[in-house]
């Protein structure tokens, strides 16, 4: 039992606070850790980097080594980075890069240091903050609710597949998809086929979280060349499990639930002002007011909004 | 009788029901506003309160109801009146999963649709959805009526068990071990019996009666692939 949420407002503002109201209000959902996707204004180029690094004290050596692995791809740091520390052993970092060559395998070569310094999104717009704690915990600790953007995703996890450790909380990003990033509410059961058939693809997952499989799988799917909903439609017969998961790009979000119609997706919808969540009452955090919600109860049911009017189709 | 108002807001839901409970205990009946669709409202309420809550309400509510009357204006969450043994509880809008999961006794009135699993595993009472019944409704009820009036989702009334699901109007598909049997003048009676309180009786409707076909009654672990369904 996770709680997911969704945020899309009509004009850029002040999402980082909707997001936070909205999983403060599931906060019951899911206590070991809370997660935000958030759409910040989007840059022409370069690209925002969230993660965090396992052992504080090897700070110095984990940018030292990361920089040395994005200068040989053609990129470098731009400005200084933003780091986070409290009393947990980890920190996390905001960075801000210019574009590699090649940005596949610049992930690709970022992730041999996985064990020790994890980039969790990368986007010209994503920016994935997630950590141990509770939505209001979370949201203090990093500054979610002063975050500007279009559009993002929420989740509080309540963890049934794997560890509770930072790392394994949602969202997920889509590595190494830039600016695609996932919340999952349910369990799949063979996402080690799935997951193994796309690690022989050359897909690289770093946690043990069924989650992490999804944004891949419909991504990879896409890249195929499948619209993202044809992609959600085909994701409801080929992934197994219960589920009830949210993607969103750049351009909008989308969302599928499995055959067995097993858990919950409400939402808001006011004329691209919207917001959906695990639970009616967190909607109601957004849209005080008595509006029409639409319940999306049933079996095998997907659909995209779009931000301010963006297609998702094409 | 006296009228009494609770707000909700964002106050704790131990606290408004036990205000509950206290405007119960003084027979004075309720009319509770701001609800913000939160859960567990009007949970375990006694005999003779009457409430009606203005707006929606979310999970749970009604739930352990053992003689309310109670009136949503709107929509609900899942699981309304779950195990509810006695009462009456009225839906004006969309009744989500699970309405009337193992209840015992009592009426649920819906008059818009019902979402999935309406009457999962009931075991007494009685259910009218003016509208349309989600997918797999009935599930394994082990007693009691679901009565749709507009039709009914996929899967309808899947590994039923002994109790009844009747619906007019379309149905998407049927569950497993499902028989559908043309009602008697008599059955018909005792449902317009129960439609007739609500005033929705309507004699020109074709009933479709749905009942277990008992086969699973006797499931035996060998035969498991023939009621894979999907």
């Amino acid at each position: 039992m996770c709680g997911i949420a969704g945020r899309i407002l009509s004009t850029p503002g002040t999402v980082g606070r909707d997001l936070v109201n909205l999983m403060d209000a599931q906060k019951h959902r899911g206590a070991d850790s809370t997660g935000f996707a958030v759409y910040t204004v989007p840059r022409d180029a370069g690209y925002v980097l969230r993660g965090m690094g396992f052992d504080k004290t090897a700070l110095d050596r984990d940018l030292d080594d990361f920089q040395h692995l994005l200068k040989q791809n053609g990129g470098d740091l731009l400005g200084d980075p933003v780091i986070l520390t409290d009393t947990n052993k980890h920190y996390c970092f905001r960075l801000e890069i210019s574009d590699p060559k090649d940005i596949s395998a610049w992930v690709r070569d970022a992730d041999t240091l996985c064990d020790r310094f994890e980039i969790q999104s990368c986007g010209r717009s994503l920016e994935i903050i997630k950590d141990i704690g509770g939505a209001a915990e979370v949201a203090d600790k990093h500054g979610v609710r002063d975050m500007i953007g279009s559009h993002g995703l929420g989740h509080a996890r309540l963890a049934t597949e794997s560890s509770v450790l930072p790392n394994a909380s949602h969202p997920f990003w889509a590595r190494p998809f830039s600016d695609v990033a996932i919340v999952h509410n349910g369990q799949i059961t063979d996402y080690f086929t799935q997951r193994d058939r796309l690690g022989r693809q050359g897909y690289q997952f770093l946690t043990e979280n069924d989650s992490e499989l999804i944004a891949v799988w419909v991504s990879d799917q896409m890249q195929a060349g499948l619209t993202m909903e044809q992609a959600l439609k085909k994701s409801i017969t080929s992934i197994d499990g219960v589920f009830t998961f949210m993607i969103a790009t750049q351009d909008g979000i989308g969302f599928a639930k499995d055959r067995f119609a097993m858990k919950p997706l409400v939402v808001i919808d006011q004329a691209g002002d919207l917001a959906a969540a695990t639970e009616e009452q967190a909607v109601r955090r957004v849209f005080a007011e008595e509006s029409d919600v639409i319940n999306h109860d049933g079996p095998s049911l997907f659909g995209i909004w779009g931000v301010g009017n963006r297609s998702l189709a094409a | 009788m006296t009228e009494t108002i609770i707000d909700v807001g964002q106050r704790h839901i131990r606290d408004i029901n036990q205000d509950m409970q206290a405007a119960a205990a003084r027979g004075e009946a309720m009319r509770v506003i701001n609800t913000l669709s939160r859960h567990n409202l009007g949970v375990g309420l006694p005999d003779a309160a009457h409430l009606s809550f203005e707006g929606s309400v979310g999970y749970y509510c009604g739930g352990l109801n053992t003689g309310a009357r109670i009136e949503i204006e709107r929509n609900c969450g899942w699981a309304l009146g779950e195990g509810m043994a006695k009462g009456h509880i009225t839906v004006g809008g969309y009744a989500g999963m699970s309405c009337g999961a193992a209840m015992i006794g009592g009426t649920i009135h819906v008059k818009g649709n019902a979402g999935p699993r309406c009457g999962v595993a009931m075991k007494g009472g009685n259910i009218v959805v003016e509208g349309k019944i989600g997918y797999q409704s009935g599930f394994m009820a082990h007693a009691g009526k679901i009565i749709a009036l507009g039709g009914a989702g996929a899967s309808c009334a899947d590994a039923l068990w002994q109790g009844e699901v009747w619906v007019a109007g379309d149905v998407e598909s049927l569950g497993v071990d499902v028989d559908v049997i043309e009602p008697t003048a008599e059955e018909v009676a005792e449902v317009d019996a129960i439609l007739d309180p609500l005033g929705l009786v309507d004699s020109s409707r074709n009933w479709r009666k749905m009942v277990s076909g008992q086969r699973l009654w006797f499931f035996e672990s060998r035969d498991a692939k023939a009621w894979l369904m999907i």
